[in-house]
């Protein structure tokens, strides 16, 4: 899997609105589970959780430097597939 | 009227030693109690490391009750206490023509059958729980198995579910009512089983180390989970005299608080406020105090929010700062009543345990940590921490005993 399709996005976004709590119109690709939406580390690992059980992948805890918007979500579940 | 509370009974199951005698000298000798877990399945994790108790024979302790009818923390908090009672020269009878209290803190209670019964429930579903394994989860056995055990019968027996803090909050209701004359005895302390529920949460958020457990350590990589029973027999001054009992030390007092702030995060200042609270409850000025037994899990957060917490209180005068979690593992409920056992065993041996597997001191943490090795010292006063999640804090102060009050 090179990129990851349409339909994969939007469950994407659907698991972090949910854990995040927030309506998908308020979460766009560039703001931050942090900053913008009060997420903590939990939340991330939840989300992180959340991926792995979807998709059927492993992601290193160390990716979670990474996935601080849905962007960057979308590029570490792409390069797990991609790993897999 | 106010009664000075003396330790006169430890009562200990350990993955490092078996009561007293035995901790103390494993903790003396820094022994490490890390092993390969195998109290459940570990198939599918890469980190594999507990710090379990193997080679325990309940039935040597367990003989009033039916073994079968106790969880393995009650089994842990049943052979403790019954240590605790032998150690203290106590008759039994005596012992149940008192007042007592018997409070145990834990974090899982029996957590470990819960797992069994889970599983039963997703491969065959609930009605074909085992009904003896399902009547051995409600918390309150732990400190019921020991009133029966015992044939406790003037007596309140509680078991405090706060978590990694629970062995001090136990030990502190404990010193508050043999203090306030209302029991004659009190035991208390902590008591928690390895369970898979609890090693798999660890491990979700990151937190399990992958072969040994470093406080401290600038390259420390989280806990090992572990599991054991420290159970502190008390009793007033008055009494132990009077019977001419050892004393181990004397109980100064304690702090607790819970500020709330997060699950899982501890909060600088609120943990600094606990030993503040601690210290003015046992009128001990921090300048007294010889050495802490840190919470000192191991994991990046708190071990640098204890240590930052420590600083606050106790500034340039920072007294060294120890985790027997580096030998023990994270024992959860039982962790502060194993830790104030250790430090009553640092008073009467006259050494500080070492904090094991140490390296590099994390610039960050700045503490004296008495790496790797036990030194000996006239320990007087120290402070036993207790942090648990949800922002649960609670510090007990113990002392050397010496007839006049310091």
């Amino acid at each position: 899997m090179s990129t990851i399709t349409a339909d994969q996005a939007e469950k994407i976004k659907e698991i972090v609105c949910e854990i995040l709590e927030i309506d998908e119109a308020e979460l766009t690709e560039e703001s931050l589970f942090a900053d913008d939406h009060g997420a903590d580390s939990l939340r991330s690992i939840e989300i992180l959780a959340a991926l792995e059980k979807e998709f059927g992948l492993v992601i290193d805890q160390a990716e979670l430097s990474r996935m601080v918007n849905l962007k960057g979500v979308y590029d570490v579940v792409q390069d797990a597939a991609a790993a897999r | 009227m106010s009664q000075r509370v003396v330790l006169t009974g430890c009562g200990v199951v350990s993955s490092i030693g078996t009561g007293a005698e035995e901790f103390g000298a494993a903790l003396r000798a820094g022994r490490s109690g890390a092993r390969p877990i195998t109290a459940f399945a570990t198939e599918g994790f890469e980190r594999t490391n507990g710090c379990e108790v193997v080679g325990f024979d309940p039935a040597r302790w367990v003989r009033n009750q039916p073994l079968r009818e106790l969880g393995r923390a009650s089994q842990f908090a049943v052979a403790a206490a019954r240590m605790a009672v032998e150690d203290a020269g106590l008759d039994v009878e005596v012992l149940q023509r008192s007042r007592t209290l018997v409070s145990v803190g834990t974090t899982d209670g029996e957590s470990h059958d819960l797992d069994r019964l889970v599983q039963t429930d997703i491969a065959q579903g609930p009605e074909h729980f085992d009904p003896v394994l399902a009547a051995r989860v409600p918390a309150g056995r732990l400190s019921a198995g020991i009133a029966r055990e015992l044939g406790l019968v003037d007596v309140e027996a509680v078991t405090i579910p706060t978590a990694c803090a629970a062995g001090n909050y136990a030990i502190g209701y404990g010193f508050d009512a043999v203090r306030a004359g209302e029991v004659d005895f009190a035991f208390c302390g902590g008591a928690d089983a390895m369970c898979r529920k609890t090693f798999a949460g660890f491990y979700r958020v990151g937190t399990i180390a992958p072969d040994r457990c470093q406080p401290f350590d600038s390259d420390r990589k989280g806990i090992l989970t572990g599991e054991g029973a420290g159970i502190l027999l008390l009793e007033s001054l008055e009494s132990a005299l009077a019977r001419g009992a050892r004393i181990y030390a004397e109980l100064l007092g304690y702090g607790l608080n819970c500020d709330a702030f997060h699950q899982v995060a501890p909060n600088e200042g609120s943990v600094a406020e606990a030993m503040r609270l601690a210290l003015e409850n046992a009128g001990v000025q921090p300048h007294e105090v010889d050495f802490i037994s840190a919470h000192g899990t191991g994991t990046k957060a708190n071990d640098v929010t204890e240590a930052r917490a420590i600083r606050r209180v106790f500034g340039d005068h920072t007294p060294r700062t120890i985790s027997i979690k580096s030998m023990l593992g994270h024992t959860m409920g039982a962790a502060s009543g194993l830790g104030a056992i250790a430090c009553a065993l640092a008073i009467v041996n006259r050494m500080i345990p070492p904090t094991i597997n140490h390296v590099k001191t994390d610039p960050e943490c700045d503490v004296d940590c008495v790496p790797n090795n036990a030194i000996e010292a006239d320990v007087r006063i120290v402070q036993n921490n207790g942090l648990a999640f949800g922002g649960n804090n609670a510090v007990v102060i113990l002392g050397k005993y010496e007839e006049a009050l310091a």
